[in-house]
């Protein structure tokens, strides 16, 4: 019924505006660079989980050290920057004005990049906050707040100077992911890092911190981008959309409340694990509805819609696991051990980075004004991400699980358990590698598609030089 | 959702809210949390770190020694942390009161270090650490890099490692612990909780005390 | 459809154009009265999902909260009790005693209760100590000048004052303490020294000078 009323569009994809092209096009390589720098990263981090004397000798990648490199440049490089600037591009489309402020963005992206390098380099030298997810340090984080203010700006300016009176999904989370990232970022600076609170309140706050990147961040601004694209590809309206509102407010609400899910049987009142579940379970609702929502998506086919897919069923998957890890009961078995891996890496890389892969497949060639240069690479890469997440999540979390059995058996010693994991975190390293090799494809491509396009339509050269990190 | 300032000052006051609620509230339970005086022992707990065990928190925090190692005991009955003799009894806010960087951890690959150096019959001694550091072992990697390999020239240093077999150095070399090694050896070693808090005893007993009463 | 389109996804896609894709979802949303005049509400079945969600959210809550206290680190524990947190509660007083004894008695009178003669008298079987409570409490309170006979044979020294307001300033639960724990160890009298006695002869006394045997004597 509804896809009668749609119009073939015409015009779509010079709507961005030329001037927005380079920034926008910059932004995204340079997070396609990042990507490839985690890889490595945590290629190095998984290796060096069995066999520990691997490259620890080398002041710069400690264990320690590598995973908070890994885990920086992913989060913030990767899908902070591929994730703003995809929700950017989205808000504009959505507006359907060329975009404002494209200039603010292109300096806030270049400030981010060199605030996430500069970042890369203190955590090699041993300035890391040590604290999960806000590892860079401390004389780089005003510039984060400042880089990632600028950059949000733009979508902003493109939400509220939007033709359409009314708003889409895709409109609340991008808007929610661009505006909370500065507040969360300045709240976790002030608490942890300018004015650090005493003893354990620096674990609470930082647990905060943690939930609002993937509550208040990255959550939104993947939803952003696969509201948008499923209502794109399947060509109808969202099922169940009017309860797509109270979802949105629900994760906004009661996200965050879940911060006491890292702290289960920790240093800290009863209270604060035990609102973790509280605020999960009403989470729930969020996630049925999401779930109900892009149901749809589960039906698509092709490259992106496959991508999309899986994103979309990583997400719902992450928030039933989550849910039952806030238990205490649950929480003994799976905490400290390498199942807190395997749900972060479900969440980051299969549903997050997932969605953005998508997300990037579906924007770039509007960006470009032409496809991208390699179906082949496109399905190669895809195909790579996913077996590679499919196969580390469920390395780490079977290593996890079993970790956690033994764990509760006191007359088994480290060794034994070490020794027992090792088979899986011997295929986790092999997951990371195919991860790593299909980013590369995805790298490739991208250099590729925008070099013919350069040459092709002669579209100005400045483009080239700056996604080539 | 039309109305553009309403939508985003709603946004910002769930934010703010919820980070009140987590953080501000426990800082308002937590925030004024004073050592325990004990007026049979006529000592406060927890005592303050010693000056080199301060900045040996510091080494273990850029290092990252928190990404394998957790400094949090959960209490008995919950997980095997008491048997394993990490601690008799759970860690509790006081603990952490004077600890500039606390480095709770979440992540197990090696033991837990909250009370290193109580550990039964005898925590492990500085040498023993230190050779450690310095040569790793099957499962924990070795920071050479903490240490200065360097010529004997006239004695040998008292502080030299005395080292055996592959990682002994060659004739007439000696290996030195940087200040680096030495502060964090005197963290690891200073980190002891024993005492019990009120707060920090486990409920059975409690329980039991309470029933006795009556 | 293929690999043309594929690798073209953003533009050959049959889909919405950002338009279209907007008003078809605006309208979902209108909150315009239906024909009855009634607003839109939930979905029967997301309401009493949402429902079911609230209530078990919030029994958990309500059950394992640990009462939002500081001090309730186990969710089935209960908040502590006024003034349990008290430290002289919960101190044995023995261990107290023994305590205050080697940090203020033992210098004189040893560790072992033995004395130094010829200025410090024993603790160790002296009469005075299995003898009245009500002297040695004032002892303690007061300090004591003078000779003192014991076990026979006479001491010459001054014993400065240790309760409230002497320059040890030990508060009457110690100085009980320190009894108790005199009597126990050297005199095997089991009967502890209360801190309300102590507290009461303070008060009748006030400070003064220290005692001497004579007036130790009148007493009971």
């Amino acid at each position: 019924m509804i896809t009668s009323t749609i119009q073939p569009p015409p015009s779509d994809g010079d709507m961005v505006g030329l001037h927005a092209r380079g920034p926008l096009l910059t932004a995204f390589g340079l997070a396609i660079g990042w990507l490839v720098a985690s890889g490595v990263f945590s290629l190095i981090a998984a290796i060096q989980l069995h066999s520990a004397a691997f490259l620890a000798d080398c002041e710069y990648l400690t264990h320690g050290r590598v995973r908070a490199l890994a885990e920086t440049s992913f989060v913030y490089g990767w899908a902070g920057g591929a994730g703003i600037s995809a929700v950017v591009l989205i808000l504009s489309r959505l507006g359907g004005n060329p975009l404002r402020a494209a200039n603010w963005f292109g300096a806030g992206s270049v400030f981010w990049n060199l605030g996430i390098a500069a970042g890369l380099v203190g955590i090699a030298t041993g300035d890391m906050t040590s604290f999960s997810l806000l590892q860079l340090p401390r004389y780089v984080q005003p510039l984060m707040v400042f880089a990632s203010a600028a950059m949000g700006i733009a979508g902003l300016l493109a939400w509220s100077g939007r033709r359409r009176d009314g708003t889409f999904a895709s409109h609340w989370y991008g808007v929610a992911g661009l505006v909370l990232l500065p507040w969360a970022l300045t709240a976790a600076q002030v608490s942890l890092l300018w004015f650090p609170m005493r003893g354990v309140l620096q674990a609470v706050a930082a647990a905060w911190y943690t939930e609002a990147v993937i509550f208040l961040w990255l959550t939104p601004l993947s939803l952003a981008c696969a509201c948008y694209l499923a209502a794109k590809l399947v060509g109808r309206a969202l099922p169940s959309y009017e309860a797509a509102p109270l979802a949105f407010w629900m994760l906004i609400v009661v996200g965050t409340w879940s911060a006491g899910r890292h702290l289960v049987g920790g240093p800290v009142p009863a209270w604060i694990p035990t609102m973790a579940v509280f605020s999960f379970s009403m989470l729930l609702y969020h996630f049925a509805v999401v779930g109900l929502n892009l149901r749809p998506v589960f039906g698509l086919s092709g490259s992106v819609g496959s991508a999309l897919k899986f994103g979309v069923g990583s997400y719902l998957l992450y928030g039933a696991v989550a849910f039952l890890a806030c238990f205490r009961g649950i929480a003994l078995r799976t905490q400290f051990t390498h199942f807190a891996s395997a749900t972060e890496q479900l969440f980051l890389y299969g549903s997050v980075s997932m969605i953005l892969f998508a997300a990037l497949y579906f924007l770039v060639p509007q960006l470009l004004g032409r496809g991208w240069s390699s179906p082949a690479l496109m399905s190669g890469h895809l195909a790579g991400a996913t077996i590679g997440v499919v196969l580390s999540v469920v390395a780490l979390g079977w290593a996890g699980i079993s970790q956690g059995a033994v764990m509760l058996e006191p007359k088994t010693g480290f060794g034994e358990i070490a020794s027992g994991v090792r088979p899986y975190l011997l295929v986790n390293t092999g997951a990371q590698l195919v991860l790593l090799a299909s980013n590369l494809l995805l790298a490739v491509n991208f250099l590729r598609s925008l070099c013919s396009c350069c040459q092709g339509s002669g579209v100005s050269t400045a483009l080239s030089e700056g996604s080539a990190s | 959702m039309k109305n553009g300032p309403l939508f985003l000052f709603g946004l910002l006051v769930s934010a703010v809210i919820a980070w009140s609620a987590i953080v501000l509230g426990a800082h308002g339970q937590l925030g004024g949390l004073t050592p325990w005086f004990d007026d049979g022992e006529g000592k406060s707990h927890p005592a303050r770190p010693t000056g080199l065990a301060a900045r040996g928190q510091l080494v273990y925090a850029d290092l990252g020694c928190a990404a394998c190692h957790t400094q949090q005991v959960r209490r008995p009955g919950f997980g095997s942390d008491q048997e394993r003799g990490w601690g008799d009894r759970q860690s509790v806010a006081r603990d952490y009161i004077f600890q500039e960087r606390p480095q709770i951890g979440s992540s197990r690959i090696g033991p837990d270090l909250a009370n290193f150096g109580a550990r039964k019959p005898q925590p492990p001694s500085a040498e023993t650490l230190l050779a450690l550091l310095h040569s790793g072992s099957d499962r924990h990697p070795a920071f050479p890099f903490l240490f200065e390999t360097r010529k004997i020239e006239g004695e040998s240093s008292a502080r030299a490692l005395k080292l055996s077999g592959k990682a002994a150095p060659s004739v007439g070399y000696e290996v030195v612990p940087s200040e680096r090694a030495v502060t964090l050896v005197a963290y690891l070693l200073n980190l002891n909780s024993p005492y019990v808090y009120p707060e920090a005893k486990p409920l059975v007993r409690a329980v039991a005390k309470e029933e006795g009463k009556k | 459809m293929s690999s043309n389109m594929d690798s073209n996804p953003g533009r050959g896609v049959a889909g919405a154009s950002d338009d279209s894709l907007q008003a078809e979802h605006e309208k979902l949303l209108g909150k315009q009265p239906d024909e009855k005049g009634h607003y839109r509400l939930l979905p029967l079945n997301l309401l009493f999902l949402l429902s079911a969600f609230i209530m078990f959210s919030g029994t958990y809550l309500g059950r394992f909260s640990g009462y939002f206290h500081p001090k309730v680190y186990n969710e089935y524990g209960l908040p502590p009790k006024p003034g349990a947190d008290s430290a002289a509660a919960a101190v044995d007083p023995i261990a107290l005693g023994k305590n205050v004894y080697a940090q203020v008695c033992a210098a004189c009178h040893q560790p072992n209760g033995a004395g130094l003669p010829p200025a410090f008298p024993p603790l160790a079987g002296s009469e005075w100590v299995s003898g009245s409570e009500d002297r040695l409490i004032r002892i303690l309170l007061h300090g004591l000048q003078g000779p003192i006979k014991v076990n026979g044979v006479d001491y010459v020294g001054v014993m400065p004052a240790v309760g409230p307001g002497s320059g040890y300033n030990l508060n009457p639960e110690k100085v009980a303490a320190a009894l108790t724990y005199i009597r126990k160890e050297w005199a095997g009298i089991d009967t502890p020294v209360s801190a309300a006695k102590v507290a009461e002869i303070r008060g009748k006394d006030g400070t003064r000078q220290p005692v001497t045997v004579a007036e130790l004597e009148k007493l009971p």
